[in-house]
């Protein structure tokens, strides 16, 4: 236990003895943590997005034409689907969504693109898809002729600036019942709910029995795969779990647009340059005291202590990088929370990047471990 | 000084009659061929406990070769090295480090001090990095410090010690773990005069009251007066062996 406090020791003073040096040390691990949390969170954040709407459904499948590839440019069928999916044995109950863009009259008189949702609001039912974190106004007005449901973060886009704004869609005459945060789409079109009489007025040129997807709770006892391979057997349709459209949904922008490959690539050059600091700090730091660890080997210290002296310093590096690049990441996300820009930064990946600041550390600090290794103990007679 | 030195630090159960360690016709060479340079040849040396000895020659004679031998820091090319009651001179750097830790301190001319260790925590490191099952490095580092009349300077980190009390904090982390030798390599050339006298008085004191064997190297023949032999190198082989 004392030999061990005593590497602590001898690591920690030879690691702050050149505070210049170990600030260099520490800004390097902390720029590399702050770059991978912020890339992959951002990427999360994107992912997260993309899928919302699925993942606040509460839905156990969701049923769309077969073929689609998107969740948000998928093909709208007729309505007579729907009811062969709400026939299927086992499902206890089903709900139509339509979606579609169409475009939202500016106060400017411009014209913008949104991404209409068109939800079912009968009346004494929880559905299974409506708004969520609703913040003003009453998002159970969708039912009214005309009513719709905007996110706050697209006020500047929309130009509204409270409930009751009265505007236009594709021509049809449209207000604004309540307002949500959070809610935004990975295309960057403003979502807007409607109801689904409402979202059809929006989108004349679908017809009055398009639906888009049919969302299906299956009744209690009943095997969720078991249905949804019932539904499938309807031609045309292709049923997903709610878990697994999420998904279908996150791999398809995260490949399609590259998003993935970004950032992913910007937090490996963010690892990457965390190794080379560390690495040449802790090298010329093992450089400079080479004669002192040569003198521990001339009097019988074995390799093993004189490396474990050298990983210490690289952990103590990845511990107090990783945290102070933490509350940076932290930071980060808060201002990019106010440019509506999402950072999911979560405790898996918090782990995942401790794991990974580590193994950088580590491997930063291999070129220094084999310069000890091969220190002759004779050197230390050598001039 | 004196009485720092009268706390008991003999070591048991030894001799003068007992060889610590002999090297036996050592050599070494260096390369191969045409390239070989003959660094030492048929070395013939036994260290004896309470002895100091001192060796002498000019640049590039062979005494650091001859020293590195005889502290198991170099392997020799011929020749035998004897430790322990055995040849060593066969054995691996996997097996050297303890047989170093048991056997010898160094001592150096620069004093190769931990800059950001104070002198306490250096001496202390040493012990443990020798003996990682020590069981009270630090008060064993108080008590050699004091031995070598340190004590007051114990918590000052080495740049804020002048060149004597370095090297008698190097020669307190040498006699970490109680080796029974002390090698210095010119451990007094980088000091003035009076503090290289004082440095090379400790080490006699080591000697003569605590039975530890020094072996020295040296330039300078006003060291001589401290020392029971003087062996004389020149040109990788011992020419003279004289007795005080």
């Amino acid at each position: 236990m004392l030999y061990v406090a005593s590497m602590w020791t001898l690591a920690r003073k030879l690691l702050l003895h050149d505070r210049l040096r170990f600030a260099v040390a520490i800004a390097g691990v902390s720029v590399s943590v702050m770059l991978v949390l912020v890339q992959v969170g951002l990427y999360f954040g994107f992912m997260n997005t993309a899928s919302s709407i699925i993942d606040a459904s509460h839905a156990d499948l969701w049923v769309g034409k077969a073929g689609n590839e998107s969740f948000e440019f998928a093909s709208p069928f007729d309505e007579r689907a729907f009811y062969k999916v709400a026939s299927v044995q086992g499902v206890e109950r089903t709900e139509r969504v339509l979606m579609n863009f169409a475009q939202f009259k500016v106060a400017d008189g411009g014209d913008l693109g949104v991404q209409v949702v068109g939800i079912e609001t009968t009346a004494g039912y929880s559905p299974l898809l409506a708004p969520w974190h609703v913040v003003a106004g009453d998002a159970n007005r969708l039912g009214e002729a005309g009513a719709i449901v905007v996110d706050r973060s697209e006020y500047k886009k929309l130009k509204i600036d409270r409930v009751d704004h009265r505007t236009e869609i594709t021509g049809v005459s449209a207000h604004v019942v309540a307002l949500t945060e959070g809610i935004r789409s990975f295309t960057t079109s403003p979502i807007v709910f409607a109801d689904m009489r409402t979202a059809r007025s929006f989108m004349p040129g679908l017809g009055t029995n398009a639906v888009t997807y049919v969302l299906v709770r299956v009744k209690p006892g009943e095997s969720v795969d078991a249905v949804k391979t019932r539904i499938n057997q309807l031609p045309h349709l292709a049923a997903y779990t709610t878990r697994e459209i999420s998904q279908r949904t996150r791999t398809y922008w995260s490949s399609r647009t590259g998003v993935g490959a970004g950032f992913f690539t910007t937090a490996v050059l963010g690892v990457i340059v965390g190794f080379v600091v560390v690495g040449q700090i802790l090298y010329s730091g093992t450089l400079q005291y080479i004669r002192e660890y040569g003198t521990l080997k001339a009097m019988g210290a074995k390799n093993s202590m004189v490396v474990r002296v050298i990983l210490l310093q690289a952990m103590i590096s990845a511990a107090i990088g990783f945290v102070v690049g933490g509350v940076l990441a932290v930071g980060m996300q808060a201002a990019m929370a106010k440019a509506n820009l999402s950072v999911a930064l979560f405790p898996g990946l918090y782990g995942a990047t401790l794991v990974v600041t580590i193994a950088m550390c580590s491997f930063a600090s291999l070129l220094s471990i084999v310069k000890v290794l091969r220190l002759d103990p004779a050197s230390v007679f050598k001039g | 000084m004196t009485a720092a030195l009268a706390l008991s630090e003999t070591l048991p159960g030894l001799t003068k009659a007992v060889s610590l360690a002999r090297l036996a016709g050592a050599g070494k060479i260096y390369g191969s061929g045409e390239t070989a340079v003959a660094a030492l040849a048929d070395a013939t040396l036994d260290i004896m406990p309470g002895e100091v000895t001192l060796i002498e020659g000019p640049s590039g004679s062979g005494k650091t070769t001859l020293i590195s031998i005889l502290g198991l820091l170099l392997k020799p090319t011929s020749g035998e090295v004897w430790i322990e009651g055995r040849n060593v001179a066969g054995l691996t750097e996997r097996d050297l480090p303890a047989l170093r830790a048991r056997n010898f301190g160094f001592v150096f001319q620069g004093f190769n001090l931990f800059p950001a260790l104070t002198a306490l925590e250096n001496v202390a490191i040493a012990i443990e990095m020798k003996d990682p099952k020590a069981k009270d490095p630090r008060g064993e580092a108080r008590r050699l410090l004091d031995l070598v009349g340190m004590t007051s300077r114990s918590h000052h980190l080495p740049a804020d010690l002048s060149g004597g009390q370095k090297q008698r904090v190097a020669i307190a982390r040498a006699l970490g773990g109680n080796p029974p030798i002390i090698v210095g390599d010119e451990p007094t050339a980088a000091l003035d005069t009076k503090t290289a006298l004082s440095v090379m008085e400790l080490l006699r004191e080591l000697a003569s009251s605590h039975g530890r064997a020094v072996v020295v190297v040296t330039h300078d023949p006003r060291l001589e007066r401290f020392a029971d032999r003087v062996v004389r190198v020149e040109d990788g082989r011992i020419s003279a062996i004289d007795h005080a």
